[in-house]
């Protein structure tokens, strides 16, 4: 099979074009996310917090899972965090299809559309980070130099959520019914990682499992990163090692690696199949 | 300079298309012996032309030619299935009536995201904003939702926007099918100005008239086939004439170059 060969600009000159075309569509995406809902943005942030509200007295109060200091920034935390991955993760699942139009009419590179997606989830777990600052700042917690480590933290749960997004927009494009199970997948995965209960609630056996996901070892970093005097279990006390963290590292490479693989092997074939 | 601003060699393009749509798992995984019967379907088979540097080149057709996938092809929308497409030169693309607008958004966020998708920088984009808009003649509209514009202004702004971004080919897919009498006008004075300007200019159209007078060269696409290949007047007369006149063929074939 022969390739359409392009004229094309300089590569820094194309560079710089696609950072413009994920900032343009990020802002554009981020506009129709709240268009016709009177409360626009604010919703990014109350949907969260209504959340860890309802999860607080449900498993906080009445079933007291959290005996230990700072259950609710531990849970808030948690709940942001995976808010972000949920988000992201559904929105480039609908990504491919929902631009359909656009993808059918000019030809740029389709790595854009799941790319600017998630960069405008992006943005809503930042306005949500500040939005846990206070909370934070509330309960007279120090902040501390270690803080910064979130840093890593914040990139590595941005691309490894953009390598699920891969797998899941072209999938979509496929099979419908992707949507139905990746719903159902969010869910367990919720209810499987220790993120409204602490890590000692999990059995023995499923600690180690639960930390194959990177997901889990991201908010367990998080919350030991800026809960130091919370007991968190993180990779390295749960595996016994530092080296542990080589496990859901590793995980996080393979997804978004392969998610990037396979987003390229479809991308050609993307709008035939809308 | 190149000596071609697009080549096209030996591009067929078959889309399968499944007679049942299987569309969900259930489909898949429950009728693992059900095996989906494709129809293969020919778009394009085995079509090669040129088109030179500054050339006003026209493709027509009956509906379901081939056109409009010859023309994503060479887009980059679609990639051949075999064969080969090679552009040299920035392309601006006007398909299938636009260019791809999102209708709850903003004419002038649409302008925004089409414009920045086709190459503009921010500062140009600015500087030629307010001439996308009146050209398209939609100045009271900036502002309104894509899906509150009829289809007429859609196009005006489609069209507006790909003759305002930078480009040294323009392809342009039934860009007269919908505008009225005035707009028209305004397109043929552009087709005049950029054609003097030296861009090419692809340009599949129904209008024979207008393939009649604007282009240099037209190709006749019938079922995927490129059947004439020539100066437009004669291809057109090809196209409109008794197709059985085999005795005296009036363009020479496609395939002799």
């Amino acid at each position: 099979m022969a390739a359409t060969e392009t004229f094309r600009r300089p590569f820094l000159e194309r560079l710089a074009h696609h950072a413009r075309v994920v900032h343009v569509t990020a802002a554009a995406e981020f506009k129709l996310k709240y268009s016709g809902s009177a409360l626009g943005y604010v919703w990014s942030v109350v949907k969260p917090l209504g959340l860890f509200g309802m999860l607080y007295v449900v498993f906080g109060r009445f079933m007291r899972l959290g005996n230990f200091p700072h259950y609710p920034l531990y849970l808030l935390l948690g709940i942001v965090l995976w808010t972000f991955f949920a988000d992201a993760s559904t929105l480039m699942m609908y990504s491919l299809v929902g631009r359909g139009n656009l993808l059918s009419k000019l030809a740029f590179p389709r790595l854009i559309v799941p790319l600017s997606v998630s960069t405008t989830s992006a943005i809503t777990l930042c306005v949500n980070l500040v939005a846990v600052a206070f909370f934070i700042a509330a309960n007279r917690v120090v902040p501390r130099v270690e803080w910064l480590l979130l840093i890593p933290l914040l990139l590595e749960l941005f691309v490894v959520t953009l390598g699920v997004g891969l797998f899941l927009g072209p999938l979509f494009v496929r099979l419908r019914d992707v949507s139905q199970v990746w719903d159902l997948v969010l869910q367990l995965m919720f209810y499987a990682s220790p993120i409204i209960y602490p890590v000692g609630f999990l059995p023995p056996w499923w600690k180690p499992i639960a930390f194959i996901s990177p997901f889990v070892q991201i908010i367990q970093d998080a919350r030991a990163v800026v809960l130091p005097h919370t007991p968190v279990g993180t990779a390295a006390s749960i595996y016994g090692t530092d080296w542990g963290y080589a496990i859901p590292l590793f995980t996080g490479f393979a997804i978004t690696f392969l998610g990037y693989l396979f987003f390229r092997r479809e991308a050609p074939y993307i709008v035939e199949r809308l | 300079m190149p000596r071609y601003a697009i080549e096209v060699e030996n591009v067929s393009k078959t889309f399968r298309i499944p007679h049942e749509n299987r569309n969900t798992i259930k489909e898949h995984f429950l009728h693992p012996l059900k095996r989906t019967s494709y129809e293969a379907n020919n778009a394009l088979r085995d079509v090669s032309f040129t088109v030179e540097p500054g050339e006003f080149f026209g493709i027509i057709g009956p509906n379901g030619s081939g056109k409009s996938t010859l023309l994503k092809i060479i887009a980059g929308i679609y990639p051949p299935g075999s064969g080969t497409v090679r552009r040299h030169g920035l392309l601006s693309p006007f398909l299938e009536l636009g260019v791809g607008f999102n209708p709850e958004l903003t004419a002038r966020d649409n302008v925004r995201i089409n414009g920045t998708l086709l190459g503009l920088t921010r500062k140009e984009l600015d500087k030629r904003f307010d001439d996308v808009i009146a050209f398209a003649e939609l100045e009271r509209f900036v502002d309104q939702k894509l899906k509150n514009f009829s289809s007429g202004m859609q196009l005006r702004l489609a069209y507006s926007i790909a003759i305002q971004v930078e480009f040294d080919i323009l392809l342009l897919d039934e860009v007269l099918a919908v505008g009225d009498q005035s707009f028209q006008e305004k397109c043929a004075a552009t087709f005049t100005r950029l054609h003097a300007e030296g861009k090419t200019i692809v340009f599949v159209s129904h209008d024979l008239h207008g393939v009649r007078s604007f282009c240099n060269r037209a190709l006749l696409i019938r079922n995927g086939v490129a059947e004439a290949l020539g100066p437009a007047d004669e291809v057109v007369d090809h196209y409109l004439g008794p197709t059985h006149d085999a005795a005296s063929p009036p363009v020479a074939a496609a395939g002799e170059r």
